[in-house]
């Protein structure tokens, strides 16, 4: 009897302890003032704190609802989740590309993270609107994660894309957008997702090294043209990627992405990671692009062969270059270059809602 | 007949007894066999070993072993208390009784419910995830990926799962979107990883981003 007593407070010690917890822990989404988009509700769901070792455990789980209240049309937001923005490990964002929401609208952003803090204040998570951006390629938000290039890329990919498949529509009709549909799902699935992981610097390896070169998918459009790279592998780590680059276009370019396959013994081909760089280049210099970065692969894996192209381009005049849809049907790139993220919601929308949903999707904008 | 040409006494008693090795017993009821002079002796000694048994057999008079063999048990007893009473004493060993181990049960129950109430479902998955390791003395191999060696600081790991910001080992970042389906993860060599997920019921793209900067 006594024993089932002690149980019984126990248990209801317990469940005040995990309430007064959940108290503990401060949420906040943070929307400037003269923000284009005004919080209309929140809901923060099962989003709670747990104390483990030295540190809090955030797991955030919110729904935010949002309006347009500017008198653009929103292409693409990005919110920046924090616990602690001074602490590594503190940060994480939240973007939705492909969006079309017209002013006053309302539109829903989900969030599911799990941050960490340290212990010695209380615990709290902070949502802070990093970017929004508009259908006429404006900005507006503090930019702290880079979401303007982000976002402004995606938005580029997405209106290439749009075109693509209602082009095709207009000149072969549903079947042709079908078969393209059915040849993209069947590439996606194709795609298997790779596991790796990435340290900044080096991660130590005792197996010997050696350079292996890069090859490059020579892209006739693009205004930079990679021409000697390399970096060092062993086993299954590649690190300090190294590209030397000329810009052949006319403007003056500032920003490039170069996407990194790596081919593995068995001839498989993946794409690893891409590789950003802020440069400062001239119209016909040459300069030299590196990471600091070490990628290491399942130890199973022997890299056998690199492969670079040229991805993304910024000029300093604020525009971009990306691949064109033409230079995208290379039998390699296909394989392997991650579709857009609208091509990707384009195939989801097929899938759910069948041709006709599609062709209602791509007449909407 | 001399004395000299017979056995000896004691070789005849220890004959008599059965206590010469066996080669010799031979030799001596050999020689017995046909001395009779020494088989003589031989009756004679076996005589007063028949007689002095029957004597030792019989109880001295007045004496009953009863009563003697009852004092005799009480005396060792008596002797065995005292010294107890002398020697240091053995610790008694006290048996574990019913309500320690029903107290045991209801803080383990209390623990199980802490956990359960307290901690993300997250956590629960790793706990299970390192007793398997430990139980199968695997090293912790997330998606198949074999942790970076020697690295410090934060890694960020890619897999067909998401992506998790790694530190020492354990996530300090993670994403789990639970409604929604994944469709793809990048890194970039800056370091920073993100997931795409649409929404099954909207249909929308969400990227989730973590950064190791």
């Amino acid at each position: 009897m006594r024993s089932r007593a002690i149980l019984f407070i126990g248990v209801c010690a317990s469940l005040l302890f995990s309430e007064a917890h959940a108290q503990m822990l401060s949420r906040k989404v943070n929307l400037p003032a003269d923000s284009p988009v005004t919080l209309v509700s929140v809901d923060w769901g099962g989003t709670d704190a747990s104390a483990r070792g030295g540190a809090f455990f955030v797991d955030v789980h919110a729904s935010l609802s949002l309006r347009n209240s500017s008198q653009k049309r929103v292409r693409a937001i990005t919110f920046a989740v924090l616990s602690q923005e001074v602490t590594p490990g503190g940060k994480g964002s939240v973007s939705v590309p492909s969006l079309d929401i017209a002013p006053g609208e309302v539109f829903p952003v989900t969030i599911d993270l799990r941050l960490l803090r340290p212990i010695g204040g209380t615990a709290g998570v902070e949502v802070k609107l990093d970017g929004v951006l508009f259908d006429d390629l404006t900005f507006y938000g503090p930019d702290n994660l880079q979401s303007r290039r982000t976002m402004t890329v995606w938005e580029l990919e997405a209106r290439r894309d749009r075109q693509y498949f209602k082009k095709l529509l207009e000149t072969g009709g549903a079947k042709a957008l079908q078969a393209a549909m059915l040849d993209d799902l069947s590439r996606q699935a194709d795609r298997s997702l790779y596991g790796m992981q990435m340290v900044r610097g080096r991660a130590t390896n005792v197996e010997p090294q050696r350079d292996v070169s890069f090859a490059f998918l020579e892209m006739p459009d693009a205004p930079i043209q990679a021409m000697n790279g390399m970096a060092r592998v062993s086993g299954s780590e590649a690190h300090a990627p190294s590209i030397e680059i000329r810009n052949r276009s006319e403007r003056p370019i500032r920003y490039l992405e170069i996407g990194w396959i790596v081919k593995d013994q068995q001839g498989r081909e993946f794409l690893a990671a891409s590789m950003p760089a802020d440069v400062s280049l001239a119209p016909g210099k040459t300069g030299q692009v590196g990471q600091n970065t070490a990628l290491r692969f399942p130890e199973r894996t022997s890299i056998q062969g690199m492969t670079g192209f040229v991805s993304t381009v910024g000029f300093a005049d604020g525009s971009y270059w990306i691949p064109s849809r033409a230079s995208l049907s290379d039998s390699r790139l296909r394989r392997v270059v991650t579709p857009s993220p609208e091509e990707q919601r384009l195939t989801q929308i097929y899938q759910k809602k069948g041709l006709n949903g599609l062709i209602e999707e791509l007449k909407k904008f | 007949m001399k004395k000299r040409a017979h056995l000896s006494e004691t070789t005849l008693a220890l004959y008599v007894s059965a206590d010469l090795p066996l080669w010799r017993r031979a030799l001596v009821g050999l020689h017995v066999a046909r001395c009779s002079w020494c088989r003589q002796m031989a009756e004679i000694y076996r005589d007063d070993r028949l007689r002095v048994r029957e004597i030792a057999s019989e109880m001295p008079p007045g004496v009953n072993w009863d009563k003697l063999s009852a004092e005799i048990t009480a005396n060792i007893r008596v002797g065995l208390a005292a010294g107890e009473c002398v020697a240091p004493r053995k610790k008694k060993t006290a048996a574990l009784g019913w309500r320690p181990a029903a107290a045991m049960a209801g803080l383990a129950a209390l623990l199980v419910c802490a956990w359960v109430l307290n901690m993300p479902s997250t956590s629960t998955q790793e706990l299970g995830r390192a007793f398997t390791a430990i139980w199968s003395g695997h090293v912790l191999n997330a998606g198949g990926v074999n942790p970076v060696r020697d690295t410090h600081g934060l890694v960020v790991e890619v897999n067909s799962s998401g992506i998790e910001l790694l530190e020492n080992g354990s996530t300090v970042l993670g994403v789990s979107q639970d409604q929604s389906k994944l469709v793809d993860v990048s890194a970039s060599a800056e370091g920073s990883a993100s997931a795409r997920y649409v929404d099954d019921n909207t249909g929308q793209m969400t990227i989730t981003s973590v950064y190791a900067q």
